[in-house]
């Protein structure tokens, strides 16, 4: 009787011209987004190879490590980043790493080419988070009242089925033909990624699955709410209207609002704020610094080059100890900040987390690594590779480089020969773990799932006291 | 009138006592009691709101008795509901089927649900001839069906189902008259095989037709319960306009 | 006739059961959103404020004019409440410095990228997606519903033309929705006012072309509702086809035209323009120490002994050169990076122009572009304040010069070696704090009203030809429709 209740089911969701044409619809966009994001990245690889070239041509022609006082990293594309943008198009994206200081990010997406923030981005995510939804409210908000208006209902319970049975055969049915009918266009999406040569890992793959699996529970939450809201009207009209509010509530409004209301009610320093701070710190070091440079008194020798050395021996003490005292001054007032934001981040993703919406958006960013984790990752990155270029910096020169006052002589004689700029070390971002990234979006796919669950057990209770007359 | 040595024939739809009080303390049923036996019509006359709906959803459980049964075959409806289900067949008022299924598709749907899994399409075709569906209807979608090929249709999953009770609520209505006549020879030669059926209905003269016992429903009571065969001769319309008419002076 | 027509549509909206449910969603929204956007403007005002105090002190710190910088910062505007727009994506300040052009950088989303996770609601999105949503609910069964019911008979079985009968539709329905609606508007321009927020008189004017604007959208969607409801004979079918052109025009369309001028228009990052500049800034440093060798070797004498000491005053004349010198190749690559970055610019306009011309076909976006460039947070946002920017940075960089000049101060650190002094370092003369007054303000660039109005009216004309259009349409639909 199970199977004759789903086999009807089934049948009745293909035969139906709703959902012929809700899918075409549904396919065509998801289909469209797996395009749209390989153009973006693909475009995206090319301007970064562009913008890597112009960064080694600005060493053409010079002959002195010591005019090497600076290298551009560039965080590089990836392809999940263009089909879950989360916040990539928001946060800088170079860095220009001196040996020595406080780095910052600079040059976001959105802040460089603002046509695209006006409209933002039609990726992945956003289809997901605004398709699949209607799709599924479309397809079931009449699931049960639908049944009863057109007295199928009642010819059914006429008979010895049981209305746990009813129910179950129902979610099955519906449920399956269209997570399998959403599995088949989302097929054809991921086919073409190889297909229009975007190169993915099978950790690129792994990661895009589970994006996939996000993407249906989603959709099966808002199929179990629809059969709810279904089982408690007795109208499919009512049915309808309360669940596109309940779309609109939770899709548009309850996840921007809750960040908006909780994460401004948490205190947390502002840029300009410690920006300033470290600024004033810092003028109090070079104070200090210039007034100690002044007192030097060296010994007096023939020798120019050993005068020098002894100088520049000395100002690098100096220098090592006022970065020391910056960086812990700095690392402070970061640490601060950050632990602030981190409380921000838990109240304000916490109550936005009431909406399905917000954990479909916040686990497929973690997996795609576009999460508010890429800033610091990013950061964490940049702090490495200036460590790494300070040390290839001072094996090349002898000194430790960057922000300092260094007296040379020039030597006529010496023959000029171009450095080799391909020698600077590139820069690597780092491997983001797979298991990493899997346990910052458990939560929310844990919560997916319990929606699921919740909204079925409801719609069980709701259908088993429905008035089926 | 009953005598006591000639074994009664078998009950099969029984009401004993029905009554049903729903939350806003409107009494629907009031004390009512009858008996419908194997192979015999019983049909009850009311308006609407009188209770004859109210009725058919307490043995189809879909509604509880405040007090009092509804037995099918012996199984107290509120009690065992889906065992009571397995003897009993419904057919409603307006049937509305799966618009998107044809009529057979409908058919194997229903008859598998009231537990007929080994139903072949030949038998499918075979029913639908017998309520007279014609055959090109047979795989057209119910979309396009008048509300007599509809109707036919709810028949023919009644008979698939072959319970030995059989509920009509309101079946002639809107039903030309030829169809009306088809539904009439259809009743009367299930009510031959042997089956118990009540019918609720608004058309007296069809109950003049059909039924073995006829009954007059008027604010959740039976006001009048009679063998058509005593009400031989008599103008059933001018009876019910007494029993309501009557009953309302009464009130008054 | 025609009046009792208009009432029963209007009728027919205000009883509906939907009615109640809807206007509850919209006002509670809508009065959310500019909540919201009350909050964020004095936050963001309260910020300015900070940043502006914190600059001058900074400033007050300094003791050398060489080392004199400043930090402009973009202030607020009240109808941002309103229209969130390029706000948040644009950077809030830029340094003022000799040595770098001016940018925008740091826009709040990549300062605290938490707000840019989900982004904002804001007055315009309610409009955009609940207001738009709702019209078509109400209006998607206007005609064939009244078919579907058997009243569109009833109704023709009188003396009433289809003309009369599609004009008090449309009149019926846009009053039924738009005038409930205006509670809502009227109540949150209320709330702001009761927040104490200040409005000029260009800001209402502006803010009132801004709800023309929302009631020309809404007044389209609920045509094109009557027009789907005219062409279609069953509800069910109109429905659905509403929704997928609601989700094409206000979802799909917008970012799909500007997303495919991008894969059409190729412009560069910003990265690749950054290093373009450094490498002619290489070229011309590069040139300037070759300079300041060949001088101090032609100071030191000709075998690399060293040579006489020098006095004081000949030391502070070669700082000066020096410093001159410095100057004239800032200059230098201070012009490269404006040609570079306005042939940057003119290349994102063309890729602007053509994305923005695609994404139109949507009213959504007409709605979104028109409010934007009202509210002047608008994509010529970044360029309008750079601009001013700019300009203060020259009249700055021209005060700094002259004090500079005046006090003799040449900053810095001069290091001198000989035999008989051996090193020698001196530093800056003044420790004292500097005279800063005089010294130029930043005034931020000032919306001219009419010029924005003009800029919004082509939006405007966008939404309102469409919604003729669909009328239209709606018209000769209505003429043929079959009615039984």
């Amino acid at each position: 009787m199970l199977q004759a209740v789903i086999a009807k089911e089934v049948r009745d969701i293909l035969s139906s011209a709703k959902f012929l044409s809700a899918f075409s619809v549904c396919a065509f966009l998801i289909v469209v987004a797996f395009y749209a994001g390989a153009s973006n990245y693909l475009s995206s690889v090319e301007r970064y190879e562009a913008a890597r070239a112009e960064n080694l041509r600005r060493f053409e022609g010079v002959t002195q490590w010591f005019n090497v006082q600076q290298n551009r990293i560039m965080m590089p594309p990836e392809p999940l980043a263009a089909l879950v943008s989360g916040v990539s198009n928001d946060v800088g994206r170079l860095v220009d790493v001196e040996p020595r200081g406080e780095l910052a990010a600079y040059g976001s997406r959105f802040n460089e080419e603002p046509v695209f923030a006006v409209f933002r981005f039609l990726d992945l995510e956003f289809i997901f988070l605004v398709v699949l939804s209607l799709f599924a409210i479309l397809l079931c908000y009449d699931g049960v009242s639908g049944e009863k208006e057109g007295g199928t209902l009642r010819l059914a319970l006429a008979n010895q089925i049981p209305r746990s049975t009813f129910i179950l055969g129902k979610l099955i049915g519906a449920g399956g033909t269209l997570t399998v009918a959403l599995l088949g266009a989302m097929a054809i999406g991921v086919t073409l990624l190889p297909i229009m040569g975007v190169p993915m890992s099978g950790d690129d793959w792994a990661r895009l699955l589970l994006i996939v699996v996000c993407g249906i529970l989603y959709f099966g939450v808002f199929l179990t709410l629809s059969l709810l809201v279904s089982s408690i009207t007795h109208r499919s009209a009512n049915s309808f209207l309360i669940l596109l509010v309940i779309w609109i509530v939770v899709v548009s409004i309850l996840p921007r609002a809750s960040v908006l209301l909780a994460g401004r009610a948490v205190d947390v320093p502002s840029v300009d704020q410690t920006s300033y701070e470290k600024a004033a710190f810092a003028s109090s070091l070079w104070a200090d610094f210039r007034d100690e440079l002044a007192g030097y008194q060296g010994t007096k020798t023939d020798d120019i080059e050993a005068m020098m050395h002894a100088f520049n021996a000395y100002m690098d003490s100096l220098s090592q100890a006022r970065d020391q005292k910056m960086s812990d001054y700095a690392g402070r007032i970061n640490e601060n900040r950050y632990n602030r934001q981190v409380v921000q981040q838990q109240v304000a993703f916490g109550l936005a987390r009431l909406s399905p919406a917000a954990s479909l958006s916040l686990a497929t960013a973690s997996l795609a690594g576009t999460s508010l984790a890429m800033k610091d990752r990013f950061r964490d990155d940049a702090n490495r590779y200036q460590k790494a270029f300070a040390s290839f910096l001072k094996e090349k020169t002898g000194m430790d480089m960057g922000g300092r006052v260094i007296v040379m002589l020039s030597d006529d004689a010496q023959p000029e020969e171009e450095i080799d700029a391909s020698e600077i070390p590139v820069f690597q971002p780092s491997r983001r773990e797979l298991a990493g990234s899997i346990g910052a979006a458990a939560i929310d796919i844990g919560l997916l799932a319990m929606f699921n669950l919740l909204f079925f057990a409801a719609s069980f209770v709701a259908f088993g006291r429905y008035d089926a007359r | 009138m009953e005598v006591h040595d000639i074994p009664t024939p078998k009950a099969m739809l029984v009401a004993e006592n029905l009554c049903k009080r729903y939350e806003d303390d409107l009494l629907a049923l009031d004390q009512v009691s009858f008996t419908v036996e194997v192979g015999s019509v019983f049909a009850v006359l009311g308006a609407n709101g009188a209770g004859k709906t109210t009725t058919i959803n307490l043995f189809l459980n879909l509604i509880e008795p405040t007090s009092g049964e509804a037995r099918i075959n012996g199984i107290v409806c509120h009690k065992d509901p889906l065992e009571a289900k397995k003897h009993v067949s419904f057919v409603s008022e307006n049937v509305m089927l799966y618009p998107n299924f044809t009529a057979i598709q409908n058919l194997d749907f229903f008859a598998r649900l009231g537990g007929k899994s080994e139903y072949k399409r030949d038998d499918y075709r075979n029913v639908l001839r017998r309520v007279g569906l014609a055959d090109d209807a047979h795989n057209k979608r119910l979309k396009g069906f008048s509300k007599g090929m509809r109707q036919k249709c709810g028949i023919a999953i009644a008979i698939l189902k072959d319970a030995p009770a059989l509920l009509l609520d309101e079946p002639t209505s809107g039903l030309d008259p030829k169809a009306g006549h088809d539904f009439s020879k259809l009743v009367r030669a299930l009510r031959d095989e042997g089956k118990a059926i009540l019918m609720s209905t608004h058309d007296i003269f069809r109950a003049k037709e059909i039924a073995d016992t006829i009954a007059i429903m008027d604010n959740g009571r039976i006001v009048m319960m009679e063998k058509a065969s005593s009400l031989q001769g008599q103008d059933l319309e001018d009876i019910y306009m007494k029993h309501i008419a009557g009953h309302k002076t009464a009130a008054a | 006739m025609f009046g009792s027509l208009i009432k029963k549509e209007l009728q027919s909206i205000i009883f509906s059961p939907k009615f109640p449910a809807t206007f509850a969603v919209c006002s509670i929204l809508l009065l959310l959103s500019v909540y919201i956007g009350v909050n964020e403007y004095r936050q963001m005002n309260k910020q300015h404020q900070t940043a502006l105090q914190l600059a001058e002190e900074r400033m007050q710190q300094q003791t050398s004019w060489t080392a004199l910088r400043d930090r402009t910062y973009r202030p607020t505007d009240p109808l941002q409440i309103f229209v969130s727009g390029l706000n948040y994506d644009i950077g809030r300040w830029s340094a003022i410095d000799p040595e770098q052009g001016v940018q925008l950088r740091n826009s709040p989303y990549s300062d605290d990228p938490i707000f840019a996770v989900f982004r904002f609601i804001d007055f315009v999105f309610v409009v955009q997606v609940v207001f738009s949503l709702f019209a078509i609910l109400f209006t998607y069964d206007a005609v064939n519903g009244e078919r579907e019911s058997g009243t569109l008979r009833l109704v023709f079985a009188n003396s009433v033309s289809r003309v009369q009968y599609v004009v008090a539709k449309v009149a019926g329905m846009w009053l039924g929705l738009i005038i409930p609606l205006l509670v809502p508007v009227l109540l949150s321009i209320l709330l702001v006012l009761l927040f104490g927020v200040q409005f000029s008189e260009a800001d209402w004017i502006r803010l009132l072309a801004l709800m023309g604007l929302s009631l020309v959208y809404v007044t389209f969607f609920i045509v094109l509702g009557v027009l789907l409801s005219s062409v279609t004979r069953r509800s069910s079918s109109s429905f659905l086809v509403a929704l997928v052109v609601w989700i094409g025009f206000v979802l799909i369309i917008p970012r799909a035209g500007v997303m495919t001028a991008g894969q059409i228009v190729d412009v560069p990052g910003l990265a690749e323009i950054e290093s373009r500049r450094d490498a002619f800034a290489k070229d011309k440093w590069a040139a300037y120490m070759e300079d300041m060798e060949t001088f101090y070797a032609a100071s030191r004498g000709s075998d690399n002994a060293p040579a006489e000491p020098r006095s004081d005053d000949e030391m502070w004349a070669d700082m000066m050169r020096q410093d001159s010198l410095r100057r004239t190749v800032q200059i230098e690559i201070d012009r490269f990076e404006e040609q570079l970055k306005e042939d940057w610019r003119n290349r994102k306009l063309v890729l602007q122009r053509l994305g923005f011309s695609l994404s139109r076909f949507s009213p959504a976006s007409a709605l979104q572009l028109g409010a934007m460039n009202l509210a002047g947070s608008d994509i010529e946002l970044k360029a309008r304040f750079e601009e001013a920017m700019r300009e203060y940075r020259r009249q700055f960089l021209d005060f700094i010069e002259k004090r500079q000049a005046e006090s003799g101060d040449v900053g810095g650190v001069m290091i001198e070696m000989n035999s008989e002094t051996g090193l020698k370092i001196t530093a800056s003369r003044n420790n004292s704090g500097l005279e800063l007054t005089g010294k130029p303000t930043f005034s931020a660039p000032v919306i001219r009203t009419g010029e924005v109005v003009t800029k919004a009216s082509v939006d405007f004309a966008i939404l309102l030809f469409g919604s003729l259009l669909a009328l239209a349409a709606a018209f000769v639909a209505v003429l043929r429709y079959d009615v039984r």
